[in-house]
């Protein structure tokens, strides 16, 4: 009798202990490229990740920012967020294995992360197979959003959004200065970003009546790239349109410096070209040099929160600076956050409801989005990026217009003049 | 396509064909001495560039006074690399002899990405900087310093090899171990110092290449590329063959890229290779 | 002596070890039955690897094992299995079973199109012109537009299990059989290869070409073969790769780390050995999946030190593999009394 009485009363313990108990952690996997060719792209958005946690567990005073005045998630009765990391080194099929491991194993509510799109796609279907929210920050192909999936949603816009930007900034740009740039050179590096950046390019070009005189793959991290801006400078269009990786960005310019090409004007589709170190590396060689972005921290002085998540984030960091990509990450985790704590549950599918719901507001992201609402693919519908040009040795907002730090510096100037 | 356009690229061509070639010979002098393909020649190649960086980083040397103490410190990671882990295999299969060196190149690139992560460093403002114009063609000095420079190194090198009474120990070495020993010539040394003046070579060409190229840990990837495509093409064995392997491969991909397609530069470099090594299987003027 | 000659004569080749096949046929029993057990799925996906792995390196240990050849591109034909059944379903609705096919027999094409020149190069040369066509591969497949160029192929989710598509979405155990059924298969064919007339002919090209030719054996003829019957071993792995992740690219299937992992795993094994992929696989890919789990996460590389590390140590201490410490007479064929 004493057993059996014992034993329904254990029983009820273990069953009964995570009603009673009213702040049930909320845990969410992480995955990034930590090592590989974008390893430290991908610790930069681990640590952004880790800068939205620390916000979002500990009181901070961040006026305008959600989840920031209280320790935990109110709407979860203060409950913690957890992360689990894992890195899926550029690999679709190590994406896949974190993560079943982090749904299975570590049993986390909701997957975020993870840069590199052949990961998402590949890691999003084991979410969307287990019902299980994927939100994504920072990924660039428009194919994610275009599967029909339900549980899978992109906070930051995709390379087409960005493309879109830049060919309304030169229309925007010839209309206001009466010039007609209409050539365009497009030169990419060959790996999956790269590559999808240019046939994107090159498709919006010519849909808009652009003329793209030169489109150029070359292999990434090359040794050389003197043929490449030879061919360029013979062809000179009014606009190159680089999409490059740190070292090739380094790379090409010192080649176009070594070889005297002084394009009119140069629009890169950021990455290397907003490289933290790209600036003070390559000194007044990148004066003049315009990329398009999420994001500029010149933008501290319409929106006051970067500031202070910046000092959060340089501590995460090692001591670097935000910059694109983190600031996605960091935006995108938020967005999750904010979605949970609406939530109020764990539940992935009210999760999910919540994501469909979420509305989050332009005042209270640092990033210049109109704000967070997704459409029925899971794109955020409210996305928005600028166009930043280099001048005197920083990061100048010009376009759009109305958040316009600068006005645009053109022809850019030659090296020569630099 | 104007002929300037064209001499441009053939004049680029010629000056990134003698780094090539100094990487290359290094590699060559090794695979001579003791028939050993060095698979980690990229990562001793990044790790000349990073002794580089970081005597600059660290104590202020511009790279162009700090080029003699990479080139002892690759020397002696040259002996090290020989009595550590070369030594044992000396003896083993060609396979297991790969394997080795391919297991160097990972556990270095791994280690440097541990010790220095995988961020992108460059020097800034070196001495060397600025540009050249010998009429319509643009040369840049870093660049024009660095394969002239690496020229230098190679026909040091081969003064080296051919005069020096070293140098002959380590022919003598090269063409029969055995006979070489029974005439009182070490292997065991020559070996060494074989290393020594190899990885001595990397880094004559890794340091003058950081004044103008960013280093990262994946640096020396291509660069091994080409190097084994260039001894192969040069001929195994050859250390003549290396420069004129070199710069046919610097030509190939200045001018196949500019002529053709620079999307497939890669591709012309290999299809020489291929072309070469099946018409010659000894390459140019290999001796196996 | 005239005894012992006809003796030799009338052994059969595929005479072995009583105990070792019990203890074979025990094992894949147990292997057959693991999904029952009702496991976390991570440890299906664990073996689900090592018979992946172990089949491509197989398909490595039979051109340098047992024909001497070192092949350092052979990630090209892993990704040309891949992309077949992926462009075949994703262009044309064609079943993934009849892609695995047409996948084998363009392997097939192209171990011929490249071995027939490639015939004339030795070691090294061999070794690095097999490098660059490797390479290569990737170069074109990163540009060819047919074919998705560099985001490569996304084949389309079915709505439930599909045999027919090669899709399971509910459970990883169709994939499990399936994978362990080809391991099983291309196991024994290789087995039978080692025993059989054309294995002794292989390893004699391999160990003295010019004895070998002078026993009216065709090297360039059994070098071919052995190139090719690697290539067919390679590509299937490549397309149930590609059924079991769905999301193909360049970077991942026509890899050189491809190359470089399944020579680690047969080095690391014993080379030449039937055995020798599956133990280095056994080995290895837990090894790898979970230092990257413990101490990947850092992004300090930690788990690639260790992977040059072993390699290093292996290639020193035990370069016949791991195989060397089985005791040998296990291995050896017991004698017709």
């Amino acid at each position: 009798m004493k057993k059996i009485f014992i034993s329904i009363f254990t029983f009820l313990a273990l069953v009964g202990a995570p009603i009673t108990s009213s702040a049930q952690d909320v845990k969410i996997g992480v995955i990034y490229p930590l090592t590989g060719a974008s390893a430290q792209i991908g610790k930069d958005a681990v640590a952004a990740v880790k800068t939205a946690l620390d916000i979002i567990n500990n009181k901070h005073n961040i006026p305008g920012m959600p989840l920031a005045k209280d320790a935990g998630l109110k709407g979860l009765n203060g409950a913690k967020v957890s992360i689990v990391v894992g890195d899926h080194t550029g690999k679709p099929d190590v994406g896949v294995s974190e993560t079943e491991k982090m749904l299975n194993k570590d049993g986390v509510h909701a997957m975020y992360g993870a840069y590199y799109s052949s990961v998402v796609a590949a890691a999003s279907q084991v979410t969307e197979r287990a019902g299980v929210p994927f939100v994504n920050g920072d990924s660039a192909s428009p194919k994610l959003t275009k599967r029909g999936f339900k549980y899978f949603f992109r906070v930051s816009p995709h390379d087409g959004e960005f493309t879109q930007l830049m060919f309304e900034f030169i229309n925007d740009f010839n209309l206001k200065n009466g010039t007609n740039l209409n050539t365009l050179g497009i030169i990419h590096e060959d790996t999956l970003w790269g590559s999808d950046s240019g046939m994107t390019q090159n498709a919006m070009a010519k849909e808009q009546g652009f003329d793209v005189v030169e489109k150029i793959s070359y292999k990434a991290k090359t040794t050389s790239l003197s043929s490449e801006v030879q061919i360029l400078k013979a062809k000179n269009p009014d606009v190159l349109l680089p999409s490059q990786y740190t070292a090739d960005a380094f790379l090409f310019l010192n080649t176009a410096k070594e070889l005297d090409y002084n394009p009119k004007m140069l629009i890169a589709q950021n990455s290397g070209y907003v490289d933290p170190t790209f600036i003070s590396t390559m000194g007044n060689k990148a004066e003049g040099v315009i990329s398009r972005s999420p994001f500029n921290t010149d933008l501290a002085k319409t929106i006051p929160m970067i500031g202070a998540v910046n000092e959060i984030f340089k501590k995460h960091s090692g001591g670097r600076d935000l910059s694109d990509v983190p600031a996605r990450a960091f935006t995108g985790f938020m967005a999750l956050a904010v979605a949970i704590n609406n939530a109020g549950s764990t539940d992935p599918e009210k999760i999910r409801q919540a994501l469909v719901e979420l509305d989050i507001p332009a005042e209270s992201l640092i990033v210049p989005y109109r704000g967070v609402k997704f459409g029925p693919d899971g794109q955020n519908a409210k996305v928005r990026g600028i166009m930043m040009q280099v001048q005197d040795g920083k990061y100048c907002t010009v376009y759009p217009y109305e958040l316009a730090a600068c006005d645009l510096v053109y022809p850019m100037p030659t090296w020569d003049q630099k | 396509m104007t002929s300037e356009i064209i001499l441009q690229a053939v004049v680029t061509g010629l000056m990134v064909g003698m780094i090539y070639a100094l990487i290359a010979a290094g590699l060559s002098l090794i695979f001579g001495l003791m028939e050993i393909v060095n698979f980690a020649h990229g990562e001793h190649l990044m790790l000349s560039m990073f002794s580089s960086f970081w005597l600059w980083s660290l104590l202020g040397l511009d790279p162009l006074f700090s080029v003699p103490i990479t080139i002892l410190l690759m020397a002696t990671c040259g002996v090290l690399t020989h009595y550590l882990l070369i030594r044992y295999i000396l003896k083993a299969k060609m396979l297991i002899q790969i394997c080795a060196t391919f297991g160097l190149s990972i556990f270095i690139r791994s280690i440097a990405q541990l010790l220095w992560t995988p961020d992108y460093r460059s020097i800034n403002n070196p001495l060397l900087e600025g540009r050249l114009e010998l009429g319509p063609i643009f040369i840049g000095q870093p660049q024009l310093f660095a394969s002239l420079v690496c020229l230098m190194a190679f026909i040091g090198l081969y003064l080296f090899v051919t005069r020096t009474k070293t140098g002959m120990g380590l022919q003598a070495t090269a063409q029969d171990r055995q006979a070489a020993e029974i005439l009182g010539i070490p292997s065991n040394k020559m070996f060494a110092i074989g290393w020594a003046v190899g990885l001595g070579c990397v880094g004559v060409a890794g340091g003058m290449m950081t004044n103008y190229f960013f280093i990262f840990t994946d640096v020396g990837v291509y660069f091994a590329l080409f190097a084994f495509v260039a001894v192969a093409l040069g001929g195994f064995g050859s250390i003549m063959g290396c420069l004129y392997a070199g710069v046919i491969i610097g030509l190939v991909e200045s001018l196949g890229g500019l002529l053709i397609d620079p999307s497939f530069k890669l591709l012309y470099v290999f299809v020489i290779y291929l072309l070469v090594v099946i018409c010659r299987p000894q390459g140019l003027f290999g001796r196996y | 002596m005239q005894d012992k000659l006809s003796l030799a004569k009338s052994e059969p080749l595929w005479h072995t070890n009583k105990k070792i096949l019990y203890s074979i046929i025990s094992t894949v029993l147990l292997l057959f039955c693991l999904p029952l057990f009702d496991l976390n799925p991570f440890y299906l996906h664990l073996f689900i690897m090592i018979f992946m792995y172990s089949v491509m390196a197989q398909s490595w240990n039979v051109i340098a094992g047992f024909s001497g050849q070192i092949s350092l591109g052979h990630g090209a034909f892993f990704g040309i299995g891949a992309y077949a059944t992926s462009f075949l379903y994703t262009h044309y609705g064609i079943s993934p079973w009849i892609g695995i096919l047409f996948g084998i027999l363009v392997s097939a094409v192209f171990a011929i199109l490249i071995g027939i020149p490639m015939l004339r190069l030795r070691g090294h040369y061999f070794a690095i012109a097999t490098l660059l066509i490797g390479i290569s591969f990737q170069l074109v497949f990163q540009r060819w537009e047919l074919v998705g160029a560099a985001s490569g192929l996304w084949v389309p989710m079915t709505s439930g299990d599909s045999w027919l598509a090669l899709q399971f979405h509910t459970s990883k155990v169709p994939y499990y059989y399936i994978f362990l059924i080809f391991f099983i298969v291309t196991f024994y064919l290789v087995w039978v290869l080692s025993r059989s007339k054309l294995g002794y002919r292989l390893r004699a090209v391999r160990d003295d070409p010019q004895a070998a030719s002078s026993l009216c054996i065709n090297v360039s003829n059994y070098k071919i073969m052995a190139y090719v019957l690697s290539a067919m071993i390679m590509a299937p792995m490549g397309s149930l790769f590609a059924q079991y992740i769905l999301v193909i690219d360049p970077a991942r299937v026509f890899t050189i780390e491809t190359s470089i992992i399944v020579l680690l795993i047969t080095v690391l094994g014993g080379v030449g050995n039937v055995w020798g992929p599956l133990i280095g696989a056994s080995i290895l890919i837990p090894l790898s999946e979970y230092s990257r789990i413990y101490l990947g996460g850092t992004g300090g590389a930690v788990d690639l030190i260790f992977y040059g590390l072993i390699l290093m140590l292996i290639c020193i201490f035990r370069p016949n593999g791991l195989v060397s410490l089985v005791p040998k007479h296990i291995l050896a064929r017991k004698r017709p009394q």
